[in-house]
């Protein structure tokens, strides 16, 4: 019943995290118990197809799950941007991004701080509202664009997505298993998120060239990029409009799944290779030449920041190493897979 | 959007507001005997009260935590069911509840 549980993890994705097991369980009941009477009926087992069409009939899992929630909360400006159903993930998007960016801004701070530098609260506050009003503008904008997609065409969804491996105990005497699934259709929000995505990362980066204060902060006033990062500016920006581009086909053909794994594999070998430049490079920010005061003072604040991104840059670098082999693994393995299920996808096809 | 769809919009709007009510008596009434949310969902579409289960489940959770409805999780058919009944509580407030439909139904018997 693989189509059973890719929709029941769909569900559960989305449901109040208290009465999770208790609505699976119960729901996964209702769906058996309907399969069995269709079964009885027709006097045969149910084809992948038909079970597929069943659970189109209950409609969108985002939806469904968004039924069980008690609070109501929603974003709105005048009109609703944000309803109930996406929520919880806007919430979930903006304190993750909000979290991890405050955590740079109080990195750069400490490392000011430690190294005798003078820090200011104002400053401190004015860095946080700045990155503030913009996570808050870019992903509100990213979210109230899939509510609009989705209020429209509330049937346009499919259990192609791509899922993580998770074993579901719904205690209904067996584990559910839901293992990681080759996605058969790309998701079309996933490809307008990553055009957008790439698009606000394009024009920061070209803003970032001509106001460091942007990344640096307010630390930009004693300290500059180093040259390596205008050494990788090109290869980074040839690398963003590639994914706009792999997005763009995959928004027209959904269907070209083995074309973004290849294609994929390739961007990420690139990012990959820019990386190692910018390990080798060694240091990534300097003293700004128009710093005044002490000049030993920023060289140590420099230092200090170059050593927490020579930290970040090698973790990155592991986990894309570690994200390359998995993709080039599950790419390999890719065929056995469709050749298995080929009624799933050509359902999954028809329900976008 | 033409004058059509727009009143076709309202319709609808009222057709679900005139229905929610009126799907909570059905569930209670049909809960005097027990059973579980598939036989229930068939039960209901056999009366002529279609709901979906996505109307249907949410709904006998929030009638379970008023106190109007009991559950428990049995074995039937060597399946884990939950099954539904209507508590005390239940009874006493759909008792009062079927009072207050026969009294609308007759008033408006005598207005339509």
């Amino acid at each position: 019943m693989d189509s059973v549980d890719r929709y029941l993890k769909a569900v559960a994705k989305a449901l109040p995290e208290a009465q999770r097991e208790d609505i699976i369980r119960e729901l996964s009941e209702d769906i058996r118990s309907e399969m069995e009477d269709k079964k009885a009926e027709m006097g045969r087992p149910l084809t992948e197809a038909e079970q597929e069409a069943l659970l189109k009939q209950r409609g969108n899992p985002l939806l469904l799950a968004a039924r069980y929630h008690q609070d109501d909360r929603r974003v709105a400006f005048g009109r609703e941007l944000i309803g109930p159903v996406l929520y919880p993930f806007y919430i979930k998007v903006l304190s993750f991004n909000l979290g991890l960016t405050f955590v740079v801004i109080g990195t750069i701070f400490l490392a000011l701080g430690v190294s005798g530098q003078p820090v200011r609260f104002g400053d401190i506050l004015s860095s946080c509202l700045l990155q503030l009003f913009i996570q808050l503008g870019v992903v509100t904008l990213i979210f109230s664009l899939i509510e609009k997609h989705l209020t429209k065409h509330p049937d346009r969804w499919n259990l192609s997505g791509k899922c993580g491996a998770v074993q579901l105990d719904i205690g209904t005497g067996r584990n559910v298993s839901l293992p990681i699934e080759r996605s058969q259709q790309i998701s079309r929000f996933e490809s307008v998120s990553i055009i957008i995505a790439c698009a606000v990362a394009l024009v920061w980066m070209t803003e970032v060239q001509n106001n460091p204060f942007l990344i640096l902060g307010p630390a930009a006033a004693f300290l500059k990029l180093a040259p390596i990062w205008y050494q990788v500016y090109f290869p980074i920006v040839l690398l963003t409009v590639a994914e706009i581009v792999r997005a763009t086909i995959n928004l027209v053909r959904p269907d070209w799944t083995l074309f973004r794994g290849v294609y994929s594999l390739f961007v990420q070998f690139g990012g990959l290779a820019v990386v190692y430049f910018l390990i080798r490079a060694g240091s990534w920010v300097t003293a700004a030449d128009s710093a005044t005061g002490s000049a030993g003072g920023y060289a140590h604040a420099a230092q200090i920041v170059n050593q927490w991104i020579y930290y970040g840059l090698l973790v990155t670098a592991i986990l894309s190493a570690v994200m390359l082999v998995a993709r080039l693994t599950r790419l390999i393995r890719a065929p056995r897979h469709d050749a298995g299920s080929p009624r799933v996808s050509e359902a999954a096809k028809e329900g976008n | 959007m033409t004058p059509g769809t727009n009143n076709h919009d309202m319709f609808e709007n009222l057709r679900l507001e005139l229905r929610r009510g009126s799907l909570v008596l059905a569930v209670l009434a049909a809960l005097r005997k027990e059973h579980y949310g598939y036989t229930l969902r068939k039960t209901l579409e056999e009366k002529g009260m279609a709901i979906d289960e996505g109307t249907l489940y949410p709904l006998l959770r929030r009638l379970e935590s008023q106190g109007l409805l009991v559950s428990e999780w049995r074995e039937e058919e060597k399946r884990n069911k939950r099954f539904y009944r209507l508590s005390t509580d239940g009874k006493v407030i759909l008792k009062q509840l079927l009072a207050e439909w026969q009294s609308i139904n007759s008033s408006l018997d005598g207005m339509l």
